[in-house]
């Protein structure tokens, strides 16, 4: 017997067909419901003795300084805080110690040129005061005062005892709340006129610190009208300045600031049950959560799947941290938007330093509570999602591998904040913390 | 041979497998595959007694007389569409569903086959949306179920010619392929809180289970060619994967088909073939969900055009009606399908191929109140033969 070869033009049909074969793949869909076993979804609420083993609540995080801008405030929420203790009102000053005067300016000449005057003289001058008319608590004008601090004082750790507060030195005020002060000027501030206030700097004061040998440029604000608590976000200096190469011009020079913060008294005593977010230095709450791996007792979970049933991560749609809000001190009340946020505590033995893990929060929202719900008498449920940590805890790790500790801080989105804090029920209250699950099941199709 | 490696490896670098398309079975095993290569599918035939030598996966003897090595591969891209209550919608996919060698063994006068055939896949996807009750409310939820996969049977055999009127065949198979399910939940987020995540869940098994046929052939007349086979299966296992829980067992019923072919002319042969396979026994599968039709049967023509020393040419035409065993709905289904069919053998001696290409076009299809299903279908199949 003979036999032929396989054609080559064969093989390469054999290729061309097996290439071809696996270009389009269309699956059939249908909208039936009979091809889909429709999930379980439950929603059930923990409560506070079932997912959590302890709570603490810690404070001193970041400084006022860090807050970029400043308070001003007399007598302002007098009253109790959300434990009854009674407190007295908010005192808050802001001090700001600012740059060098300009030793030389530009200015256009009658030529059109832009030349550099060295002699200008400063005709007079005010500090701009711009203050958060949304943020700020008043009921009409307000009177600003300006003094000016003589003693020295660091920036960074200022507060209303003591003018340097940190670990090597600790040096207190000649008088709380900046020391021996010397009033320069005052202006009233009308809210309704605009959102700043000028107070004018007297020729003398110009005089001395127009001399750049001059180190100490300081200046606290304040008011003694009570019942305000005011934000401010900016002050400078305005010179009005004449050039000597244009003496028919006048310019107006600002000197920004080198440095500001605020300090206030008096300081929130750490709560004893309640829980409390926020504040400057800011204010954490500790969660150490115990999420049960096995539920019972929740009648819609157990008359659909049966009791007790396994829950895992994926299971886990939503989980929702339940609180319920307090009115805590008039003083210290949210008077805007709070953002929080919740992280994973991943060093729990080294609280309150330990380090936290990312933010679960800032891109995806949730943790956005409105100041009325802080208002008396308060007790609203305000829910702040928790799915990733609890997950994370269910699964015994993160999404990328890493370990996972039970520990989850509460705090603003960024410490500090505001000088505001949030104050919620803590384990004794009759309106302890739940966590929310909305937990899904499939049957299959 | 070293075309058939080549082939091979072709066959090795081709997609996997696609599933077939459709609805019927969602409930059980899915959607039986009709494994055969182009000249069955061209002349209407069940996979059994045809005349000449074959590589079938349902013919264990059909194998006898080859008489060198031997490779085919068929390919069967489908172009279908569906109707169920008042939905329709199309698919389309390419499968691969019978790849088979043979290797004869002089020595011992046989020839030991392998092949790898399609058997039962799945491959759709269901959606639904429903209001639920979440903790008193009333939430909107989006189900979508996907499943994809399906069994097929890897069947080592031997084929042994006994004198110049009987062969016979056996092969011993095993099941294999995987399945797999996704389930996916989509909560409105307009009414849960933002934060809700979708659900999903994904479920793998493999399946398992052995298959052991054999088969006897006649050519009792050197007009007639007569075939039968009887094919016992264990049950077919779904074992879980990691990460998904439960096993399924599925019993699978005995399987006889029978078939003959009869030269009219020396141009012109006549086939018919006949399966039965009752399923209403068989077990690990929800009520109602198979059919109570068990027989199956097929018929053509097969017409040689050109018949060079060589070379030939045939056309074929032929007809099938299926019993899938499982229903859609509670109403039994039937597949019907109309088969045209033109081989291209590029070496033939003596009335055995050693090269060739089949190609069949078939439309068909197939009802399960309230499902009705019609496709066009394209079966392309190589054979390669080398000392």
């Amino acid at each position: 017997m003979t036999h032929r070869s396989m054609p080559a033009p064969a093989l390469a049909a054999a290729a061309a067909l097996l290439t071809i074969g696996g270009c389009t793949d269309e699956i059939p869909t249908a909208t039936r419901d009979e091809l889909v076993q429709p999930g379980v979804a439950v929603e059930v609420t923990l409560p506070y003795d079932d997912f959590v083993t302890s709570t603490a609540v810690h404070g001193g995080y970041g400084r006022a300084s860090q807050l970029g801008g400043g308070v001003v405030a007399h007598e302002f929420g007098p009253g109790p805080d959300e434990e009854g203790v009674e407190g007295p009102g908010l005192d808050a000053a802001t001090l700001v110690r600012f740059a060098q005067f300009p030793r030389t300016i530009t200015v256009v000449d009658s030529a059109g040129t832009n030349r550099i005057d060295t002699l200008p003289a400063f005709e007079s001058a005010e500090i701009l005061v711009r203050f958060d008319t949304v943020g700020s608590i008043l009921d009409g004008p307000v009177e600003i005062a300006a003094h000016r601090v003589r003693e020295d004082w660091d920036p960074v750790s200022a507060d209303w005892d003591f003018a340097v507060d940190t670990l090597g030195a600790l040096v207190p005020w000649s008088e709380p709340g900046g020391g021996e002060v010397e009033q320069i000027a005052t202006a009233v501030w009308d809210p309704a006129a605009g959102d700043t206030v000028q107070i004018v700097l007297d020729s003398a004061l110009i005089e001395e610190w127009k001399d750049s040998t001059v180190t100490s440029r300081d200046v606290r604000l304040s008011t003694n009208d009570p019942g305000v608590r005011l934000r401010v976000t900016l002050v400078r200096i305005l010179l009005n300045t004449v050039p000597s190469i244009n003496p028919d011009t006048l310019v107006r020079l600002p000197v920004a600031t080198t440095a500001a913060t605020f300090i206030y008294t008096p300081r929130p005593r750490a709560p004893g049950d309640a829980l409390r977010v926020g504040g400057a230095p800011a204010w954490r709450t500790i969660f150490n959560f115990n999420v049960p791996r096995f539920l019972s007792g929740h009648p819609d979970l157990c008359d659909a799947l049966g009791c007790p049933v396994a829950i895992n991560a994926d299971q886990i749609s939503y989980a929702g941290l339940q609180l319920t809000t307090l009115a805590g001190s008039p003083a210290f009340a949210p008077s805007d938007t709070l953002i929080l946020d919740v992280r994973m505590v991943t060093a729990p033995d080294f609280l309150p330093k330990s380090p936290l893990g990312p933010s679960t929060l800032s891109r995806r929202g949730g943790g956005i509570l409105a100041p009325e719900v802080f208002r008396p008498p308060a007790g609203h449920v305000v829910e702040i999602p928790v799915t990733e940590l609890v997950r994370d805890q269910l699964r015994g790790e993160d999404p990328a591998g890493g370990p996972v500790t039970s520990a989850l801080a509460l705090l603003s989105i960024l410490e500090p904040w505001s000088i505001e804090y949030a104050s919620f029920a803590g384990r004794t209250s009759e309106s302890r913390p739940s966590l929310r699950l909305i937990l899904n099941f499939s049957r299959g199709g | 041979m070293r075309a058939i490696i080549l082939t091979a490896l072709l066959a090795l670098a081709a997609p996997a497998p696609a599933a077939a398309q459709s609805f019927l079975g969602y409930r059980a095993l899915g959607y039986p595959v009709f494994a055969s290569d182009g000249r069955a599918v061209g002349t209407g035939n069940l996979g059994i007694g045809l005349a000449g030598t074959e590589l079938s996966a349902s013919d264990p003897a059909a194998s006898a007389g080859m008489l060198l090595p031997t490779i085919s591969l068929t390919m069967q891209p489908t172009w279908g569409t569906f109707e169920v209550g008042d939905e329709s919608g199309a698919s389309n996919t390419t499968r691969f569903p019978l790849i088979g060698i043979g290797f004869p063994v002089r020595q011992a006068r046989g020839v030991a086959t392998f092949s790898l055939a399609g058997y039962m896949e799945q491959r759709w996807a269901g959606r639904r949306t429903d209001l639920i009750d979440l903790a008193g409310r009333q939430v909107l939820a989006e189900d979508e179920f996907e499943t994809s996969g399906g069994a097929s049977v890897a069947r080592f055999g031997w084929a042994q010619r006994i004198g110049p009127v009987v062969s016979v065949g056996v092969t011993a198979g095993a099941y294999v392929g995987r399945l797999e399910q996704f389930f996916e939940r989509t909560l409105d987020t307009l009414n849960v809180p933002t934060d809700v995540r979708s659900f999903n869940e994904e479920r793998r098994w493999r399946y398992g289970g052995y298959n052991l046929a054999a088969g006897l052939s006649l050519d009792p007349h050197e007009l007639v060619h007569l075939a039968g086979t009887v094919e016992w299966s264990s049950d077919i296992t779904e074992h879980p994967r990691p990460g998904t829980r439960g096993q399924n067992h599925y019993s699978i019923p005995l399987r006889l088909s029978g078939g003959a072919t009869a030269r009219l002319t020396p141009r012109l042969a006549m086939n018919g073939s006949v399966a039965y396979q009752d399923w209403t026994g068989a077990e690990g599968f929800p009520d109602g969900a198979v059919s109570a039709l068990a027989l199956s049967y097929g018929g053509g023509v097969e017409w040689t055009a050109i018949q060079a020393e060589t070379r030939s040419l045939p056309l074929r035409a032929g007809y099938r009606r299926i019993a899938p065993p499982f229903r859609y709905g509670t109403q039994d289904p039937v597949e019907t399908v109309w088969s045209l069919g033109v081989g291209v053998n590029f070496v033939e001696l003596e009335g055995r191929r050693y090269g060739w290409m089949d190609l069949a076009v078939e439309r068909g299809s197939r009802t399960s109140h309230p499902l009705t299903e019609r496709f066009w279908r394209a079966t392309i199949s190589l054979g390669i033969s080398r000392s």
